[in-house]
């Protein structure tokens, strides 16, 4: 008498297959996760450059020594003006936050790069503010996904970039 | 097994939780900020004038315009707003102009349209995209993959302010104080503004205004200024743009109710001289330079560094004698933010508020004439209509004034 065949077994060989898409899937999600919110932060740091500075009266933008220049990256670095919090992204310095100043030529209305110089952006030579300043990070931030079994050597950049007009509040 | 296939549609509606939903409110975020910036480079655009709305949608157009490769986008970064790339689709940015901040930001019980360019005050901008999804468009809410995202930003004039930076420093003086709203002015009529001087007779008026009324150099002195130090150039760079710059708001700025005295070597001097001090003519070079900023009048040629003062600033646009300032073009450079006193005098003076005019080329010309022996140029009374650059609202009460430029929302 031959035996009939049970289904008992098959649905763990079924775990068994499923199991690493799963894992996959999950590990996926977690890794887009940390990436999503690394980009969310570093965007919210350039917002928070762009408006600080934007506002500020008398900030000169060609002097990187500037007291509210200073103050304004560190409030987006370490979420406070003075230097005692701590750093929201490990590593991140305030000379990689990038800001072109740009302005509108007033004959071509065409918007440029400007320069710090006494006919550029340099306030304390004489030039004018900029119009628009333009917050990224030199390079972008580098992130290395983590996926097991696989080394990822390669890094990939997040440019996440804010432009903001300077002046009012 | 049953089970487990029954488990992948909850299964991709979890995930797309976890990453559809996170990244929708990823590029609604980005969204906003794009929102932000073009409610306010729009609202610096609003001056009053018919061709402002014009200007202000255009300004508005900067930060996300991508031609010079960089702008606000979304997406993590990849989309470009108000373009189609393909697949997904971002419309126009809408912009609404209103005149009063309660109807910009919908408020219940708020009545009043849309406004056109000479009462607008306030901007209503809103941004649309669309988001890609990635699990969830295998379920029915995916809409094909995509999902429509919009962010609004409301940005106008605020309230007036109690500290104006960047502003002219003369005190001019009012008419009649009783009137808080425009000091005894009247809107959209000339006046000629006169240097203060002693004895009689009062110089008069010049062509084509109503009246002279007189005004004094207030003294902002930078003592301690390692460039452009000399007294006669800071007055002419004072004259063609303002206080400059300055991280001290002493110096940069004026406050309401402070206590301003008079330029030390712009005193008055007597009506029966017929002249001003060479402060005086050089101050108003500088005004002349927001006409022509090529050529520095001959009576201020001793004028140490006038050429990289007077390269530093764009002249204005529109240099027509203005009658109707709703017809005005021009990129404001002719505008001034003067502080108003009770009494222009040789001593100190209390400001009482701020108030703008527009400078009007002397007769048959097309810039004011420096040289004129009693200071004067006719100037057009606005009010308040263009937003100082910088300011803040804070520490004092005023009906009427020129606010800056916030986000309401």
């Amino acid at each position: 008498m031959r035996r009939r065949p049970t289904q008992r077994g098959t649905s763990l060989l079924e775990a068994v297959l499923f199991l690493p898409i799963l894992m996959m899937l999950l590990w996926g999600l977690i890794e887009f996760g940390r990436i999503s919110y690394t980009f969310y932060t570093l965007h919210k740091m350039l917002q928070t450059v762009a408006r600080y500075t934007a506002q500020q009266p008398g900030l000169n933008f060609c002097d990187e020594s500037d007291v509210q220049l200073t103050q304004a990256k560190t409030l987006a670095l370490r979420g406070a003006g003075e230097s005692a919090g701590a750093e929201i992204i490990p590593n991140l310095t305030a000379d990689q936050i990038r800001i072109r100043l740009e302005r509108v030529d007033p004959d071509t209305a065409q918007l440029g790069e400007c320069d710090c110089s006494a006919t550029g952006c340099d306030i304390a030579q004489g030039g004018r503010s900029p119009d628009f300043i333009v917050v990224s990070f030199t390079d972008g931030f580098p992130m290395r996904p983590n996926i097991p079994f696989f080394n990822a050597a390669e890094t990939f950049a997040l440019r996440p970039l804010v432009r903001m007009p300077v002046g009012g509040n | 097994m049953q089970v487990l296939v029954l488990m992948v549609p909850v299964f991709f509606g979890f995930m797309g939780f976890a990453i559809d939903l996170g990244r929708l409110y990823m590029a609604r975020n980005e969204l906003k900020t794009a929102a932000n910036a073009m409610a306010i480079a729009a609202a610096q655009r609003l001056n009053g004038t018919e061709a402002s709305i014009e200007a202000a949608t255009a300004y508005a157009r900067i930060p996300i315009d991508a031609s010079s490769g960089v702008a606000n986008k979304y997406d993590f970064g990849g989309s470009t707003i108000g373009e189609s790339n393909g697949t997904l689709n971002s419309e126009e940015p809408t912009l609404s102009f209103y005149d009063a901040s309660s109807a910009a930001i919908g408020s219940e019980g708020s009545t009043g349209g849309e406004a056109g360019g000479a009462t607008a005050k306030h901007v209503r901008v809103v941004v649309r995209g669309e988001a890609p999804t990635i699990f969830w468009r295998f379920l029915a809410i995916g809409l094909d993959g995509r999902i429509n995202l919009a962010a609004q930003s409301v940005a106008g004039q605020s309230a007036p302010v109690c500290q104006a930076c960047g502003v002219e420093p003369i005190a001019v003086q009012a008419i009649s104080i009783e009137d808080t709203v425009d000091f005894g002015f009247v809107p959209g009529i000339r006046y000629t503004l006169g240097y203060l001087c002693t004895g009689g007779p009062t110089p008069g008026a010049l062509a084509n205004t109503t009246s002279r009324v007189p005004y004094v150099m207030l003294n902002r002195y930078n003592e301690g200024a390692t460039f452009l130090a000399d007294e006669l150039t800071q007055l002419y760079r004072i004259g063609s743009q303002g206080l400059p710059p300055a991280s001290d708001p002493a110096t940069y700025c004026l406050r309401v109710n402070a206590e301003e005295p008079v330029w030390v070597n712009a005193a008055p001097l007597a009506c029966n001289a017929n002249r001003v001090a060479s402060q005086v003519s050089t101050f108003l070079c500088g005004l002349a330079a927001r006409f022509d900023n090529a050529t520095v009048p001959a009576v201020c040629n001793a004028v140490n560094e006038s050429d990289t003062v007077i390269a530093a600033n764009p002249a204005d646009s529109d240099l027509t004698d203005v009658e109707d300032y709703t017809a005005y073009t021009g990129n404001n450079r002719r505008i001034i933010t003067v502080p108003i006193v009770e009494t222009a005098a040789g001593s100190t003076m209390v400001v009482l508020g701020f108030r703008q005019f527009l400078i009007e080329p002397a007769a048959n010309d097309s810039t004011i004439n420096a040289a004129d022996q009693n200071g004067r140029f006719a100037a057009l009374y606005l009010g308040s209509r263009i937003p100082v650059k910088q300011g803040r609202i804070d520490g004092c009460t005023q009906f009427a004034g020129p606010g800056k430029v916030v986000l309401h929302q």
